[in-house]
């Protein structure tokens, strides 16, 4: 292997395989390994013998489960935004064309001991329970003029001036209560942690995604799971020039006298480079942990009780609905012209997390017929993932096989400008991709010093799904 | 609901060996964007930046869009994961008759397809196999005959075979029109 790459990226996760696809559609020379015969990484998709391997060892499933391969059991369970980020850089490459998606049937929040839906329309909205009459009208009114909201529009301001005006100030115009801030910050700004003030906002218009697909939630998620996501952008990569090898033992990452990087070693073979990008595996020294993510994963036959038979939903269950202490606040901010709501806590309280649970069926072509695969998880704040995570497994009513399971979370601890090891962070424990995306548009721009441009036609997105 | 939903886009993988030089991959590429384009060209080297390319077909007063994807050199390194074979409505085998080892791993293609797109009828699902560069060296070098072709098709449930020169244009109309005939075929009789 005399020939130099530009970047060698290892690991076939879903970060490193948008970006050796954006990589290689730059017309870099990329070539990516993986040390597992599959692709996806931490995030790939299993069938039922592989779960079983992972998580029992020499056990065989059970016949009635069915068959193996109608299996695609997500390891990192997460659904799509329609308008979010991820659908966006699907949109951008042209790796909508690679993947059929279907809509999510509901997104769901439990609050005061029952599950809710989040309302997806007007008319759900004036329905639900989760509000009073009055603060319905309050919330619809503040929604309207969230959603009307165009920066160089003053007729749509309605006389606020919102460069000077807090969110405080605002919310208190519409008079809405702690419940709804809660419930609006969780289930509709779905941001993951209360302390966003040191974030930037990024979060997407709730209502802006449900208008795009019929759906009863503003999620969409791929047929045959998320392990078709990470190949899709290897087939983008191949396609312009990007050479695969997967099951490649080792990919030990090579430095020079310099502390730069300058190759991978696999199998006695090593291959020159400019650049790694990889996953925190490949170089464990140069990582930290950063935290720990519990969950639990359901095979049932089921849908989740008290979801109106949904085969596929969100249930958000916000830390304050736990019994936890939190000061919340609405924050708004614009965004390429359009207002963008998300949640600051001012009561710090930095360990408290939100659960997720989630659940796909066959209907997405993840599990046989008649079966339903759940997933419970949380970033772990005490030593008892049992514990953690039973306000979301007491949602799931009887299961047929239940695997509990811990992962740790790493986080980049070197200064890639020095050696050129561009590493991305493990994924969280959130049910949608925000945060993925933004991490992998971050190492891009570290990388190449370029932006990508992610204003596109999300209608496109639209007429894709249409062909199914 | 009856007749309307009737779906006339087919995906189409080509599946072939090629071998320690991608000759023959490049050579399917090019079967395929002649195909497409109705125009050869010497210097199409590789598939950069062709993802699939689609063809419509007309058969029985019906349009039929063809969406034919290669591998696009993943199988270089054993590494064509699960999700290119999703959704596969015919599989096109490709060699090239002047190369035995080519020959040899269609076999191993096959069963790699049933395995990795498992349909659920893997008797009847629906193969066309190609024999490709024909033309080379005014057939001169030659290894596998149109007989032994003929012969492994029939030993996998009659498969339709065709030879083909990407240079020439031999017979790649009449075989894409049979791959979009069989993969209708096939289709119809799940639909019932």
């Amino acid at each position: 292997m005399d020939v130099e790459y530009d970047v060698i990226v290892l690991g076939t996760g879903l970060k490193e395989c948008i970006l050796s696809g954006l990589l290689s559609v730059d017309r870099l020379k990329v070539l990516h390994m993986d040390r597992n015969d599959y692709y996806g990484g931490d995030s790939t998709s299993l069938n039922l013998n592989q779960l079983w391997k992972r998580f029992k060892g020499d056990e065989t499933p059970p016949a009635h489960i069915g068959a193996s391969r109608d299996y695609n059991v997500d390891m990192v369970p997460k659904f799509m935004m329609a308008n979010g980020a991820l659908v966006r850089v699907l949109i951008h490459t042209g790796v909508t064309k690679y993947l059929s998606f279907k809509a999510v049937d509901g997104s769901y929040v439990f609050n005061k001991g029952k599950i809710h839906k989040v309302p997806s329309t007007d008319m759900e909205a004036l329905k639900s329970p989760l509000m009073g009459l009055f603060e319905k009208r309050r919330a619809g009114k503040f929604f309207l003029y969230v959603q009307d909201y165009k920066e160089n529009d003053p007729s749509t301001h309605k006389g606020y001036d919102l460069t000077k005006m807090t969110t405080k100030e605002l919310i208190s115009k519409y008079g809405l209560d702690d419940n709804t801030i809660d419930f609006i910050g969780h289930a509709v700004a779905l941001h993951k942690e209360d302390n966003y003030l040191a974030e930037p906002a990024v979060d997407t218009l709730y209502a802006e995604s449900v208008a795009r697909f019929q759906g009863g939630s503003p999620y969409i998620y791929p047929l045959y799971g998320l392990g078709e996501l990470p190949q899709g952008f290897a087939r983008l990569s191949a396609v312009y020039g990007g050479t695969y090898m997967l099951n490649k033992p080792e990919c030990k990452v090579e430095f020079d006298d310099e502390g730069k990087v300058c190759g991978v070693t696999s199998e006695g073979e090593t291959a020159k480079c400019k650049k790694v990008v990889c996953d925190p595996s490949y170089i464990p020294d140069k990582v930290r942990k950063v935290g720990k993510v519990y969950r639990a994963i359901a095979i049932m036959s089921h849908p989740i009780p008290n979801t109106a038979d949904s085969h596929s939903v969100q249930i958000i269950i916000p830390q304050k609905q736990l019994g936890r202490k939190s000061d919340m606040q609405l924050h708004l901010q614009t965004i390429l012209g359009r207002l963008v709501i998300s949640l600051i806590i001012t009561n710090e309280c930095p360990l408290v997390h939100t659960r997720y649970v989630f659940c796909c069926s066959y209907s997405h072509n993840v599990a046989s017929k008649g079966k339903f695969i759940a997933f419970v998880s949380a970033q772990a704040e005490s030593e008892n993932p049992e514990a953690e995570l039973k306000p979301g497994i007491d949602l799931l009513g009887p299961v047929d096989e239940l695997f509990i399971d811990t992962y740790d979370r790493f986080e980049p601890a070197n200064n890639p400008s020095s050696d050129n090891c561009f590493i991305s962070t493990s994924y969280d424990a959130t049910t949608h991709f925000e945060s993925t995306v933004m991490d992998v548009l971050s190492l891009y721009t570290k990388i190449t010093e370029k932006m990508v441009d992610l204003s596109v036609d999300l209608s496109a997105a639209s007429a894709a799904e249409d062909d199914f | 609901m009856s007749t309307s939903r009737r779906r006339t886009l087919l995906k189409v993988i080509v599946l072939g060996d090629s071998g320690f030089t991608s000759v023959l991959g490049a050579l399917v590429c090019l079967t395929l964007v002649r195909y497409v384009h109705k125009k050869f060209s010497q210097q199409y080297k590789a598939t950069i930046g062709a993802d699939f390319v689609t063809k419509e077909v007309l058969i029985e007063d019906r349009l039929v869009t063809l969406q034919i994807w290669d591998t696009a050199g993943q199988e270089r390194f054993q590494s064509l994961g699960v999700a290119f074979y999703r959704g596969a409505d015919c599989c096109v085998l490709v060699y090239d008759v002047n190369a035995n080892r080519s020959f040899d791993t269609l076999n191993t293609w096959h069963d790699e397809f049933l395995n990795q797109a498992s349909p659920s009828d893997p008797k009847t699902f629906p193969f066309i196999l190609l024999g490709n560069k024909i033309d080379v060296d005014g057939g001169k070098s030659r290894v596998v005959s149109e007989k032994k072709a003929m012969e492994w098709c029939a030993s996998k449930g009659n498969i339709p075979y065709f030879e083909t020169s990407a240079k020439e244009d031999r017979n790649v109309d009449s075989a894409f029109l049979s791959v979009a005939k069989l993969a209708l075929e096939h289709e119809r009789d799940q639909d019932m």
